[in-house]
């Protein structure tokens, strides 16, 4: 109720006193959408995670909620920059209509060993490329099944988790020195998340420098 | 008013400029002014014929944009190079689920499919509807000459028909 009239003085009590007649007047709400919707396109955008392709990172079993994330635009869209260790959202290469949420092990030039799906023990990533894995190997169809995935289908990275209260905040691997100073009932997971990520690493050779790109003929 | 001309372009539609040999006999190499239709691929991201013109995120690099032709859809199968320079002109590919094989009109100068494999259906970014050039001719208008610049609209229309 208090927002119906919130609204309604939002699209009439501005423009009665400017006397523009009633005729030629654009409601607020609409007038500043695009601002509103170019925004949540180019900057930051909040979204329903759901799945259990990155389980236990995001929408652990002991949540009761499905996890709503942010998700960081602009540094992908407009600067391409992603780094391995990232989570990001990446529009489905098989449905374009589905969007898929997924860690970046390797970028263009490291070599990965792959996991069971994959036809060949190790892939090199070719350029423009990532190579990207569920957190949980069990539940996902990543880069083990399509194998790597171009860059300029990664739409956007998490940045933090906003819903469920318990688990706000960012989505970081916790450093070693923490294990001391957390509680006995979570030290279990905290070292899971560790040794998961040092597998990971371990799967994949970093190349030492990025080969030069040559004269492109598109 | 930017902001909203912007998600326009996002959504529906817009009109670019191209360059680049690749599509040479459709497209010039440079100074192509082109109306790409987004709100089609945006509605149905899946409705993509054989012969269409499409832009997308180029799978090398994804701050560039290329425009090809499409060959073949999910399912088909494909001579991988039929003239053989890049690949034994026997080798045939099935394409994968959600995948398309794309290639330039002027195969000579183009990096498409017969490189990099099928492509994803999610990089496609547009269809192309139309071209546009601006040209100019001496009109007189009483006894007066002056050039007179016109737009000369192409209009792409899918130029496969199929036989069965």
């Amino acid at each position: 109720m208090a927002f119906a009239t919130w609204l309604s003085r939002l699209r009439i009590g501005r423009n009665a006193s400017s006397g523009a007649p009633r005729s030629r007047r654009i409601p607020t709400l609409i007038l500043w959408s695009p601002l509103a919707l170019a925004f949540g396109n180019y900057f930051y955008t909040v979204k329903l995670i759901s799945g259990r392709s990155m389980q236990p990172t995001l929408n652990p079993d002991s949540s009761l909620w499905r996890d709503f994330g942010l998700f960081d635009m602009f540094s992908i869209r407009s600067r391409h920059e992603y780094q391995r260790g990232d989570i990001v959202a990446i529009v489905s290469p098989e449905n374009p209509r589905r969007m898929i949420v997924k860690r970046i092990l390797a970028v263009e030039g490291d070599t990965v060993r792959t996991l069971p799906p994959h036809p060949d023990p190790e892939v090199r990533v070719p350029d423009g490329h990532v190579w990207v894995e569920g957190d949980d190997s069990f539940h996902t169809d990543d880069s083990n099944r399509l194998g790597p995935i171009p860059a300029a289908l990664i739409e956007s990275k998490l940045v933090c988790i906003l819903w469920p209260f318990n688990r706000i905040g960012r989505v970081t691997v916790p450093a070693g020195e923490t294990l001391n100073s957390v509680h006995n009932w979570t030290r279990q997971s905290v070292q899971d998340a560790i040794e998961r990520d040092k597998w990971r690493k371990s799967r994949v050779t970093k190349s030492s420098h990025r080969v030069p790109r040559g004269p492109h003929v598109y | 008013m930017a902001c909203a001309l912007h998600i326009f372009a996002e959504y529906v539609g817009t009109v670019s400029l191209m360059s680049g040999l690749s599509m040479m006999p459709t497209l010039a190499d440079s100074g192509e002014i082109v109306v790409e239709d987004r709100l089609s691929i945006r509605w149905n991201p899946t409705g993509i014929a054989r012969g269409d013109l499409i832009t997308l995120y180029s799978p090398l690099d994804p701050s560039r944009i290329i425009c090809k032709r499409v060959i073949g859809l999910p399912g088909d199968v494909v001579c991988v190079d039929p003239t053989g320079q890049k690949a034994p002109s026997t080798e045939h590919v099935v394409i994968p689920k959600g995948h398309l094989w794309i290639s330039g009109d002027n195969a000579a100068m183009s990096r498409d499919s017969r490189d990099y494999g099928p492509v994803s259906m999610s990089l496609v970014r547009a269809k192309l509807r139309a071209r546009v050039r601006f040209l100019d001719r001496t009109s007189t208008v009483a006894h007066l000459a002056y050039i007179q610049i016109y737009p000369d609209i192409t209009i792409f229309r899918n130029p496969i028909t199929y036989l069965d």
